[in-house]
């Protein structure tokens, strides 16, 4: 029987091929989707990498066109971040949260925000972190993190590497003096793990 | 040829536009979900990294972007647009930003890029009314000029609104309202 519409050639493939197809189109589908991460090139991680050195907090400057670090970076904030390297050290992190919007987030290479701490008026404004490997990137040869005292908190980073980003947004042009000044308290330094 | 084309073609278009499975909606403003989470799906994760971004975890702040005005037109320099902002100030914080089609800002010699909740100007009532356009407009302008077709990104910092959005429950994002065409 003839479909009206369907080009002759589709007509005559058999079931067995349009199944088999459908099968290896969704099997190309799920492979490429999973590969894309694998790749990783393209990370926000990978082109932050060499101008931001380890264990190190550093400001950049405010993202303008054609010099933004990254696409679709908030223009109307200051950065500052830290590229981290837990493989050796713990890493200290401390940061003023100074007003309504700033953020404190840790992310891995993929992207992956595994803590964030908005600024809020019931907290502290000031932060102590130490960042510290996973307990699954603990090998047994590896010292126990520093134990936790009442004064910081521990963050476990689910992989050696990663970014710490201080976000400062601008109320304007007026307190941008004041905002980069509280920004520069932010700071990442390494400790020893005990 | 065909199997092979259809599995790259619907994988390219699930990581770059996402599907009802991976994003949520409202009007033109559409966010990922999961974003920024360690549980995203894998599509999500895939949008992520191809596209260079660091977002913050969905539970706290979400990002929309928008493409198109409220009619469907795509959003392009050549237009004027409106944007009437209320109802997103419950505790939170707010951000509206301008981009070229690849994520870049938008050269213009007044040298903004965007609007907060601490930098817009308010009517009386409370709302903020957002004018995009080439050229300088009163109030709140937020130029678009120097990019033939331009992306609007929203940005809720807000715990509570994230979790309403996640069930569906959060108010409407504002409209955006195309005034004229040259």
């Amino acid at each position: 029987m003839k479909v009206p519409g369907v080009p002759r050639w589709l007509g005559e493939v058999g079931w067995r091929t349009a199944v088999g197809a459908l099968l290896f189109g969704g099997i190309i589908h799920i492979g490429a989707t999973l590969a894309v991460p694998l790749a990783g090139s393209g990370t926000a991680f990978a082109r932050l990498r060499d101008t931001l050195p380890v264990n190190r907090m550093v400001i950049l400057p405010p993202p303008a066109p054609g010099k933004q670090p990254l696409p679709y970076l908030a223009p109307d904030a200051l950065y500052a971040m830290c590229r981290y390297d837990v493989s050796v050290d713990s890493l200290m992190v401390t940061a003023l949260m100074a007003d309504a919007g700033w953020t404190l987030s840790m992310h891995t290479p993929q992207g992956d925000n595994f803590y964030v701490m908005p600024a809020q008026p019931q907290r502290r404004a000031e932060v102590l972190l130490t960042l510290v490997p996973g307990i699954d990137r603990l090998g047994e040869f590896v010292a126990a993190p520093r134990r936790p005292t009442s004064t910081d908190t521990q963050v476990p980073s689910p992989s050696w590497e990663g970014l710490v980003i201080v976000r400062a947004p601008l109320r304007g042009l007026a307190w941008r003096a004041e905002t980069e000044a509280a920004l520069r308290r932010a700071a990442c330094t390494p400790v020893k793990r005990q | 040829m065909l199997a092979v084309g259809g599995g790259l073609g619907t994988a390219w278009y699930m990581i770059e536009a996402g599907s009802r499975l991976s994003t949520r909606s409202s009007g033109p403003w559409v966010t990922w979900s999961t974003a920024g989470r360690p549980d995203a799906d894998p599509y999500t994760r895939a949008h992520i990294i191809r596209n260079a971004l660091l977002p913050i975890s969905s539970t706290l702040e979400l990002s929309y972007q928008a493409k198109a005005d409220s009619r469907g037109g795509r959003l392009n320099a050549g237009c004027e647009y409106a944007i009437v902002v209320e109802g997103l100030d419950g505790g939170g914080w707010w951000s509206l930003a301008a981009y070229d089609s690849k994520g870049g800002l938008i050269h213009n010699a007044a040298e903004r890029y965007a609007f907060t909740s601490d930098s817009v100007m308010r009517e009386p009532d409370g709302r903020a009314i957002i004018t995009l356009a080439r050229d300088a407009r009163p109030g709140n302008w937020l130029p678009i000029g120097g990019s033939s077709r331009i992306n609007l990104v929203l940005t809720v910092q807000d715990a509570a609104w994230a979790a309403a959005a996640q069930e569906g429950t959060a108010k409407p994002l504002p409209e955006i309202q195309r005034v004229a065409c040259r």
